[in-house]
């Protein structure tokens, strides 16, 4: 409740006379002032409760802060306190109102990408000034009184996304699914891979994706066809199969919603070409991205993440072909009477709405290069599920060798059929 | 795998070719042997199967099918470029 000024009650003020409000402005001034605030994201997914520079102990104030990767929740390394942060699903309410996405909505943490990696943080405890290069890490420790610092404001060089899926399989576990994965492909492993092996070396990171809803209607043209008939003929000591078949014009159309489709945020790893392993951590997919919280760079001490470098529009491509192959899939069922199969010829998806999240997933990653190929190997294991796939290095000596076994053995086998039947 | 491969070539022996396909038996296996163990080793052929893998609520499926043409005698056992199950292999775009 506001109180009246004694003076203005004596002397009550014409509400048409002009009012008094300082000198006048400049011209800069008044054209800065009538420029109209730039739009702020669709979303809004900045944690309120954190800012650069300390993160806290809501308990005790410690900074000393990270992730239990066993409980999946931050604990404070001096009171032992657990807390985690909320989930973005309904923190957000990502998980609704998908069949009524129109355009395209993108999360304060998905926007579009600038260069600028490094940041200077004020150190809450001492007020000395920490630079960090958010494009290798979002924590640093204050060199002065050792406070941990964070990076929790939304960059515009896309290192802090909007979501962030914490480690649960610990480094341990991690450890013992890459030796097994490793030991069941030692036999004609590359000898130097065998001699250097060291899953402890595993290291924990946070890869970047989007993660995307989707409103879209794919439709697809083609030709089928149905066999009527199927008959063997005589040709001299020979059989002949021959077929008769119906042609027909084949459309099909299909309307559907996507919940966290996810795709490569690093242009590093979007390539499957064939000569790059980036398709064993794709194989790792998906994650259980419903259970990902509100950012809080508290979760990346102790790992490394990587930074996103590409937007929305690099991706809108990527998300078409996916919703394409999606729309396919689900047409798939409806050509079971085409028993010779359908030859699709055009296509089409309109999508009526998506939405754009960006979110650190988290992978253990163990790497080998192998010099002579210079191919960088990967096994890769899906810190939330387990799932692991891999590359492992092969000795191409041992590899022709026991091919050549098995087709020697064959061989035989056919010699022998050839010689008893003649 | 070997047995799969030995029991086709005696099958087709036995029917439409000659026995001297046998021939290709060792050579076939030999490459066979190689792809398949270098698949093993290094994946390079998997993939995110997000087509099975994300969640999808889809419509009813639309579409209609006219008959064209008839194929009177071919030896062909099925449609030339059958990609009924191959999801990612795109066509022309249509906008």
């Amino acid at each position: 409740m506001t109180q009246e000024a004694p003076g203005d009650a004596q002397q009550p003020r014409d509400p048409d006379a002009p009012v008094f409000d300082g000198p006048p402005l400049s011209l800069e001034e008044e054209l800065a002032a009538r420029t109209e605030p730039a739009p702020g994201p669709d979303i809004d997914t900045v944690n309120e409760s954190l800012a650069n520079g300390l993160n806290r102990c809501p308990k005790c104030g410690s900074t000393d802060v990270r992730l239990r990767s066993s409980t999946a929740m931050l604990v404070c390394l001096f009171c032992r306190h657990e807390w985690q942060e909320a989930r973005v699903e309904e923190e957000f309410g990502l998980g609704e109102g998908i069949d009524e996405l129109q355009g395209t909505v993108v999360a304060g943490g998905a926007d579009a990408i600038s260069d600028d990696d490094v940041m200077t943080l004020t150190c809450g405890g001492c007020g000395a000034d920490v630079v960090v290069d958010t494009a290798h890490a979002l924590n640093a420790r204050c060199h002065w009184c050792r406070h941990t610092l964070n990076v929790n404001d939304q960059t515009p060089n896309g290192a802090v996304p909007d979501a962030v899926l914490p480690f649960r399989l610990t480094r341990d576990e991690a450890v013992e699914k890459i030796r097994e994965f490793a030991s069941k492909r030692r036999l004609l492993a590359h000898a130097r891979f065998k001699k250097e092996f060291v899953p402890e070396n595993v290291l924990g990171v946070y890869l970047p994706y989007l993660v995307i809803d989707a409103r879209a209607e794919a439709a697809y043209v083609g030709t089928g066809e149905v066999q009527t008939r199927c008959w063997t003929e005589k040709q001299g000591d020979n059989s002949v199969t021959y077929y008769a078949a119906d042609i027909y014009r084949v459309d099909r159309s299909v309307t559907f919603t996507v919940d966290d489709l996810t795709i490569e945020g690093a242009a590093d790893r979007a390539q499957f070409d064939g000569s790059t392993t980036n398709n064993i951590v794709n194989t790792v997919l998906p994650f259980d991205t419903k259970n990902a919280v509100k950012w809080n760079s508290s979760y990346l001490v102790g790992f490394t993440s990587e930074k996103r470098d590409l937007d929305v529009g690099d991706l809108q491509p990527v998300l078409t072909d996916q919703l394409l192959s999606i729309g396919r899939s689900q047409v798939h069922d409806s050509l079971s009477k085409f028993d010779r199969g359908v030859r699709w010829e055009q296509e089409q998806v309109d999508v009526g709405g998506s939405r754009w999240v960006s979110m650190y997933v988290p992978v253990w990653l163990y790497s080998y290069y192998q010099e002579d190929t210079r191919m960088l190997h990967y096994i890769a294991v899906n810190a939330r599920t387990g799932e692991t796939m891999g590359s492992v290095p092969v000795s191409q000596w041992k590899l022709i060798t026991a091919a050549l076994t098995v087709g020697t053995f064959l061989e035989g086998i056919a010699g022998a059929i050839l010689v008893a039947t003649a | 795998m070997i047995t799969q491969t030995i029991m086709g070539i005696v099958l087709a022996t036995s029917g439409d070719g000659a026995p001297l396909w046998l021939l290709a038996a060792g050579p076939a296996g030999a490459v066979a042997t190689y792809w398949s163990l270098f698949r093993y080793y290094r994946n390079n052929d998997k993939l995110h199967a997000f087509e099975r893998d994300t969640l999808i609520k889809a419509q009813p499926v639309q579409g209609a099918e006219d008959k064209v043409d008839h194929i009177a005698k071919t030896r062909d056992s099925d449609i030339d470029g059958d990609i009924s199950s191959k999801h990612r292999q795109r066509v022309q775009r249509i906008d």
